[in-house]
C-alpha cells in the first residue's frame, strides 16, 4: 500500500516504482506468483535467508483467509465482505471462496495501490449472481472507505470486515486499534472482524523484517500476540480464539500444526 | 502434480506439453544434481539441446526421454509413464495443423502458447486485438499484410482468426483476455465505417463478457509506456512455467522468457493498465465511438 492517487494538480496516473521492493509483489513471489520485479525478488530472498519460516508463513496466512472465509459464509451466513488489503490476485481470492459458498455474496476490495486496484479490477470478477467493486482507498482513512463501500454493501445488514496481513502497514503513532474500532463502529450488529498478521514471536522475524524496513519498502511493524488479540476487544471471539494461522480451525486432514510467527481470529460484534 | 495437471490443459497442444514436459525434466535434473553436460552426454547431444528441451523449444524422442529419467533416478513406472506419455502427446499436432501452409511456425508456436494460457494480457496500438476482431475487420487487417495474397487464401486467413477465437473463447475453461488498447484502436476505421461500426459495436458485447476485460488508454493521457508498440503477455496456469512476452514483427516474432526482459515489459504492461481508463469505463466509451460512426453513416 505505498504508492498514491493520481495527482489532482497534474492529472497524471501514478507511477508503479519498481526500484524499490513493495509488499503486494513480495507477498507475490514467496506465495509463488509471478506478478513481481526483480528487486521484490531480491527483498524477499533476503528476508527468507535470515527467516526460512516466512514462505510458510504466507501460505498459512492465505489458507486462514481460506477458511475464515468459509466460516463466515457458510456458518455464520455472511453475505457481505470487505476486504481491506486486498493484494495481487492469487488463487482462491475473498470473493471466490465467499461465491462458491453462496454465489449472492457482494465484495468490496479495498486497496490503494494501483497495480493491486487493476488487477483487482481486471481478474477479480464476480458470479452473476453477486457483486465485486473495488475501492481505491486508504487504511487510513477509516471512514473514508466505509463510505465509498456504501455503494456497494448495505451497512445496515451484518458485514464481514477482513484486515489480513495489513495492520503491520499502521505505525503505532496512527493507532492501528482505533483504526480497526471506527471500521467496525460503521457495522451493525452481528457483523464480523477477520483479523490476522505476522507477530514478533521469534528473533529470526524480526531480524527479517528489521532488514525488510530497512530495504526502502514501506515499514512493516510487527506485534505481539497480546497486541493481536486487542484487536478484537468488544467483540465475541468465535472458538479457538486468537491463535497461530495453523490453529484457526484446521481442516480435520491438515495434521499436527506448524508453528508460524503470525496470529489471526474472527469476532462477531454483538 | 497429478497426470490431469501434467495433461496441461488438453486444448494447449503440444508446445505446452513440451514447455510442462521440459520444466519437469528439469526439476528432476537439478533434484538429482545432474549437470546440463552429464545429462546431455547420456543421450548423445550437446549440452544446449538439454537447455532447449527442457524449455520446450524442441521435440522429444521418447527414448531419449527414457534415459534422461533414468539417469535422474526415476524408477517408478507409474511416473515414468506418465512422463513418457507427455513426451507422445507432445508430439501430436495442435488444432491449427490444417491452416499449416498458411502459418511460418513461429506463428504455430505462439498459437500452442496462446491456447496454454490462463491469461493472455495484450496491447494494441493501431489494431483492435485479433482475437476480439469481426470477420470483416479481421479481412480488411489481413489484406493490409497480404496484399499479394488471392480471395481464397485471406478467406483461410479470416477462418482461421475466426477458429481461434472459438478455441480460446469458445470452451468453459478458456484464458482470460485483458487486453489494453490505444484509443487510435477503436477509432481508425480499418476496413471503412460500415466494418468499424460492426466491429465497435461487437467490442460492446465482447467487453461485456466475465472473461474478457477492455481497457481503453485515451488521447488525453498523452505520452505513455506502450510507446514501443503491441505485445502479449502469456500467463500459464502451471508455477513452473515463466510468463512469456511475444512481440510480432513483419516477417517473423520474438519471444522474450528471461526474467530481465520480462520484468521490464511487465512493468509496461501495468503502467499502460494504470494509465489506461478502467474497464468499467470502456461500454461509456465505445457507446461514444459508435455515436460518432452512426453520424458519419448518416452524413
Amino acid at each position: 500500500m505505498a504508492e498514491g492517487r493520481p495527482s489532482p494538480a497534474t492529472g497524471q496516473p501514478p507511477e508503479i516504482d519498481a526500484s524499490v521492493a513493495h509488499s503486494a509483489r513480495v507477498w507475490n513471489y514467496w506465495l509463488g506468483g509471478k506478478d513481481n520485479f526483480a528487486v521484490d525478488r531480491t527483498v524477499g530472498d533476503m528476508v527468507r535467508e535470515i527467516f526460512p519460516g516466512i514462505v510458510d508463513a504466507a501460505r498459512h496466512s492465505r489458507a486462514f483467509l481460506g477458511r475464515a472465509v468459509r466460516y463466515l459464509a457458510g456458518e455464520a451466513g455472511i453475505r457481505q465482505f470487505l476486504d481491506i488489503g486486498t493484494g495481487l490476485p492469487t488463487v482462491d481470492n475473498t470473493h471466490e471462496i465467499a461465491q462458491r459458498v453462496a454465489p449472492e455474496c457482494r465484495i468490496v476490495y479495498v486497496d490503494n495501490d494501483p497495480m493491486v486496484l487493476v488487477h483487482a479490477r481486471a481478474l477479480l470478477t464476480s458470479t452473476p449472481e453477486g457483486t465485486t467493486t473495488y475501492v481505491e482507498a486508504n487504511l487510513h482513512q477509516p471512514e473514508e472507505i466505509v463510505r465509498r463501500a456504501a455503494g456497494t454493501l448495505d451497512f445496515t445488514r451484518p458485514v464481514a470486515v477482513m484486515l489480513l496481513g495489513i495492520m503491520g502497514h499502521v505505525g503505532d503513532e496512527a493507532q492501528p486499534r482505533s483504526i480497526v474500532g471506527r471500521l467496525l463502529d460503521a457495522m451493525p450488529s452481528g457483523s464480523y472482524l477477520a483479523l490476522s498478521d505476522g507477530t514478533n514471536t521469534s528473533e529470526a522475524v524480526v531480524e527479517s523484517h528489521r532488514q525488510y524496513n530497512e530495504s526502502g519498502a514501506v515499514p512493516y511493524h510487527l506485534r505481539s500476540p497480546e497486541q493481536i488479540a486487542a484487536y478484537f476487544d468488544g467483540l465475541e471471539l468465535v472458538p479457538p480464539g486468537v491463535v497461530t494461522f495453523t490453529r484457526w480451525r484446521p481442516d480435520p486432514d491438515a495434521g499436527p500444526p506448524a508453528e508460524v510467527d503470525g496470529y489471526c481470529g474472527v469476532g462477531r460484534k454483538p | 502434480m497429478t497426470a490431469a495437471q501434467l495433461d496441461g490443459d488438453s486444448a494447449g497442444g503440444p508446445t505446452v506439453r513440451r514447455m510442462l514436459l521440459g520444466a519437469q525434466l528439469r526439476r528432476l535434473r537439478e533434484a538429482r544434481g545432474v549437470g546440463r553436460e552429464e545429462a546431455g552426454w547420456e543421450i548423445r547431444a550437446s549440452e544446449s539441446k538439454i537447455s532447449r528441451m527442457e524449455l520446450g523449444r524442441v521435440s522429444f524422442k521418447e527414448r531419449d526421454v527414457a534415459d534422461l529419467l533414468t539417469l535422474y533416478g526415476v524408477v517408478d513406472d507409474a511416473q515414468r509413464d506418465e512422463l513418457l506419455s507427455l513426451a507422445r502427446r507432445a508430439n501430436t499436432a495442435g488444432w491449427w495443423h490444417t491452416y499449416g501452409d498458411l502459418l511460418p511456425s513461429w506463428f504455430q508456436s505462439y498459437l500452442g502458447l496462446e491456447a496454454a494460457a490462463a491469461v493472455i494480457r495484450t496491447y494494441e496500438v493501431q489494431f483492435v486485438p485479433g482475437l476480439l476482431q469481426t470477420a470483416d475487420y479481421a479481412r480488411a487487417v489481413i489484406r493490409l499484410g497480404h496484399g499479394a495474397a488471392t480471395a481464397a487464401e485471406i478467406d483461410r486467413r479470416v477462418e482461421l482468426r475466426m477458429a481461434r477465437q472459438q478455441q480460446l473463447f469458445g470452451r468453459p475453461d478458456g484464458p482470460r483476455l485483458w487486453a489494453v488498447v490505444d484509443e487510435a484502436a477503436i477509432r481508425r476505421p480499418i476496413g471503412g465505417l460500415a466494418v468499424m461500426r460492426a466491429q465497435v459495436a461487437q467490442l460492446i458485447e465482447a467487453a461485456a463478457r466475465p472473461r474478457v476485460q477492455l481497457q481503453v488508454v485515451p488521447f488525453r493521457a498523452g505520452g505513455h509506456a506502450g510507446s514501443g508498440g503491441a505485445f502479449t503477455i502469456l500467463r500459464f496456469r502451471d508455477p513452473d512455467l515463466p510468463d512469456v512476452v511475444y512481440i510480432e514483427q513483419l516477417t517473423s516474432a520474438l519471444y522474450l522468457d528471461r526474467r530481465e526482459d520480462l520484468d521490464q515489459y511487465a512493468l509496461a504492461m501495468e503502467q499502460l493498465s494504470v494509465q489506461a481508463e478502467p474497464p468499467s469505463r470502456t461500454p461509456q466509451l465505445l457507446a461514444g465511438v459508435l455515436q460518432e460512426l452512426d453520424a458519419a453513416l448518416a452524413g
